[in-house]
């Protein structure tokens, strides 16, 4: 999900049809949903973080929070 | 149909029509002839800046905008098939769902026994009324994406206004990511994006309008929260709470001033005005220029003339009086980067004070939905369509400026008045959606409820001239729930709901604090105070700590980088101890600031739990997460007064704040001992349009007593 152009990837029918099942049993509302979790999940580990400066002056002027 | 604007001076369906089609071409048109137009750069606030300008770029773009525009007719062709299709089980021929935020059932319930909120009662006569549970913790980004999706949060992610980053602890915000571009060509000094900044939505799971879209279905979504950036669908959709300033912040005003100028404001700046012979000079600041190594803040220079008692902003060639205590109309901004791009925003002013000093507030910068900077709305071109045909209007997610009222740069007054002001601007845009929709769905959210609660709460009960700001705010909504009532005919279905109820926040509890008292949280050198963000904190010796609003988490070993808990027996162990001790924690009179205390994974299941909070605290009535501790700072007491404006809130056990909700249809009379959820809308929405809800949905449909059928049918 996101407002970027998306990219396709080739999956084995007999995995595809694995990935559905274990979606749908999982509560995910579609199997890309799913295959997009568990990349992100795998991604997170490595990725670059913001700087804490960035992160935190992003918050600034939510009324919830001081 | 007969609608609230008869005989009124407004836009008619075909002259919207022509403004929209005009609006197409135009865009298209100006896309074609300016290399910097929204088509080919990117300009978003804060995080980034993306050009896209190469000539392959513009070839492209020109293809693709020729043939879309030579394959309308017969997109538009096959567009009116599928609708009649999608329609073909439907119960009803459109659904309109009028959110208020906030409205809380206690008060309206009162209200309307008395008799002061006769369109609320008149619908509960026709049609149903009844609480509307709301989810835990009770806050508005996690009930309105229950709404939207008809899942919990453990299957769409949102769980707070915050989330952590499970590398650094620090707070991030929940429901987007905004990016740096990928690459970056280096010229000397500048630093041109060669891709576009990712900007990703968090919430997971579908929402109903995308599910219905798929069925040729359309809908029309304004200012429903957690829709930024928007995602693709068969409909059009203004994106709401969560959207940045052009600052990429949630919202930082600015006052600039005479008074001393290095007093600083939590979550605005305080700016000093220069004299001139003629009155004053100030620079607003704006966003930062990613265009240039060191990404320096861009700047505007005005002036405030005085003559003769009269007062003028002169600001980028333009002229605006300035009256002291009345708001400027919206003024646009344009930022221009060191390669020439331009960022648009707007903001109002407004004179507060002008002897013996001079004080001109300025609000948060808000995204020109004219140009915007950042997607603002689906399809992109929606959100200046609605300014070309209305007027323009605030975009900023939470647009109401409660932290200049917080901090006394504008008084009550002045900000009762910016939220009425914004609350007609989303006023119009609602009753022009109301005349144009005669099938799918219209939803619409109105914050107003929610701000006007949060700032004036302490004055209910008081003699306080704004003592009946509130009672006065449900009468206003009353009489908005009466503008809807004429386009609800038979083959509609109208609910009017809110995402959670409200009441009074006097004091705060610091959770860290707490858990630093009872040994789980622990800080470096054995001191007993941090710095937000858990500056200090020791994480080699800390097994719990507290962020958000909500609730609080463990730190585990194989999640949190710095992880100590064992999943498994020593969870299980620490949070039985932290259910019952901390469930014990009493204040100085004896009252018990926290109703319950409730693991996390007892409450949702869901792909995205592990994402969660640990812990979700439902706080009593009179209490909530401190604001220290809610940016994860360890104070020195856990229990502390609020003293802000800022003094209701809705963050406490969710069984003392539900929400409402009304409708034309009849309740099902086996339903009546059951309380609705605000996950039971989405597949009620689609049950009414024929569709069978997914099984990945938690919410059940509502029924109704009286015929399903379209009389027509």
């Amino acid at each position: 999900m996101g407002w970027t152009m998306g990219s396709t990837i080739k999956i084995k029918k007999d995995l595809w049809s694995k990935v559905k099942k274990v979606a749908a049993a999982g509560g995910y509302s579609s199997p890309d949903e799913f295959v997009e979790h568990v990349l992100e999940r795998e991604v997170a580990k490595l990725d670059d973080a913001q700087s804490d400066e960035e992160i935190v002056r992003r918050l600034k002027g939510l009324g919830y929070l001081d | 149909m007969i609608g609230f604007y008869a005989g009124k001076d407004l836009p008619s369906r075909a002259r919207q029509q022509a403004v929209f089609g005009l609006f197409v071409l135009l865009a298209l048109a100006s896309a074609l002839r300016h290399p910097h137009s929204a088509q080919f750069a990117y300009i978003g606030p804060g995080a980034g800046f993306a050009f896209l300008g190469s000539f392959l770029t513009l070839v492209a773009g020109f293809i693709l905008s020729l043939l879309s525009f030579l394959l309308w007719p017969f997109r538009m062709a096959w567009r009116a098939v599928r609708r009649r299709k999608g329609f073909r089980h439907a119960h009803v021929r459109k659904i309109i769902f009028l959110g208020l935020d906030g409205l809380d059932a206690r008060l309206t319930e009162r209200l309307m026994a008395e008799g002061k909120l006769p369109n609320l009662a008149g619908l509960a006569a026709e049609g149903g009324y009844r609480r509307l549970r709301t989810t835990c913790p009770a806050l508005s980004p996690v009930a309105w994406s229950t709404f939207a999706t008809g899942v919990g949060p453990a299957k769409h992610n949102i769980f707070d206004f915050l989330d952590r980053s499970l590398k650094s602890y620090l707070p991030q915000l929940s429901s987007a990511r905004v990016g740096k571009a990928e690459r970056v060509l280096r010229i000397g000094r500048l630093r041109i994006p060669l891709s576009r900044p990712p900007i990703e939505l968090r919430q997971k799971s579908q929402p109903f309008w995308k599910i219905l879209g798929e069925q040729g279905i359309g809908s029309t979504i304004l200012r429903v929260p957690i829709t930024f950036p928007p995602e693709k669908f068969d409909g059009k959709l203004l994106s709401a709470m969560c959207t940045p300033d052009l600052k990429g912040t949630q919202g930082s005003f600015s006052q600039f001033t005479t008074r001393v100028a290095k007093a600083t404001y939590e979550n605005g700046s305080r700016y000093p005005l220069r004299p001139l012979a003629e009155g004053f000079a100030g620079e607003i600041e704006g966003p930062q220029d990613t265009f240039i190594e060191g990404h320096p803040v861009l700047r505007i220079p005005f002036r405030v003339i005085i003559d003769k008692g009269a007062f003028e902003l002169r600001l980028q060639g333009t002229r605006c009086p300035l009256y002291p205590g009345e708001y400027t109309g919206w003024q646009r901004l344009s930022f221009r980067t060191a390669i020439g791009a331009k960022a648009a925003g707007m903001a109002r002013f407004l004179l507060t004070e002008t002897e013996p000093e001079l004080s001109l507030y300025m609000s948060p910068i808000n995204i020109d939905p004219e140009r915007p900077a950042l997607p603002i709305s689906h399809p992109s071109y929606y959100a200046a369509y609605l300014a070309n045909l209305l007027g323009t209007y605030a975009t900023l997610g939470m647009a109401e400026d409660t932290w200049a009222l917080n901090e006394g740069a504008i008084d009550e007054d002045a900000f009762l008045r910016q939220a009425y002001d914004i609350y007609a601007e989303r006023e119009a845009m609602f009753l022009e959606a109301l005349e144009s929709t005669r099938r799918g769905v219209l939803a619409c959210v109105f914050d107003t409820s929610d701000r006007i609660q949060h700032m004036f709460y302490r004055r209910l009960g008081t003699s306080d001239p704004h003592a009946r700001t509130i009672e006065d705010m449900y009468c206003r909504m009353d009489e908005l729930v009466g503008k809807v009532r004429p386009f609800v005919d038979r083959d509609a279905a109208l609910f009017v709901l809110s995402d959670h109820g409200f009441c009074a926040f006097r004091r705060g509890v610091n959770i860290n604090a707490w858990l630093r008292d009872n040994g789980y949280l622990h800080l470096h050198n054995g001191a007993r105070e941090s710095g937000s963000f858990f500056e200090g904190v020791d994480w080699s010796r800390t097994r719990a700590y507290a962020l958000g609003l909500g609730g609080f988490y463990l730190n585990i070993r194989g999640r949190e980088a710095q992880g100590i808990v064992a999943r498994g027996q020593e969870t299980e162990q620490i949070e039985r101890e932290i259910i019952d001790k901390l469930g014990a924690l009493r204040d100085n009179d004896g009252g018990a600031p926290i109703r319950a205390v409730y693991a996390t994974r007892s409450l949702y299941h869901g792909p995205y739990l592990d994402q969660a909070p640990d812990f979700m605290v439902g706080y009593n009535e009179g209490y909530r997460a401190s604001w220290d501790g809610a940016v994860g700072k360890v104070s020195a007491q856990v229990l502390e007064d609020n003293p802000k404006a800022w003094s209701g809130d809705h963050c406490v056990d969710p069984a003392l704040v539900p929400g409402v909700l009304f409708s034309n249809r009849k309740f099902e009379a086996s339903d009546s001992g059951n309380e609705p959820g605000i996950e039971d809308l989405a597949p009620t929405a689609l049950q009414l349009f024929g569709l069978q809800p997914p099984a990945w949905m938690d919410g059940k449909p509502l029924l109704w007593d009286g015929p399903w059928d379209l009389p027509s049918k």
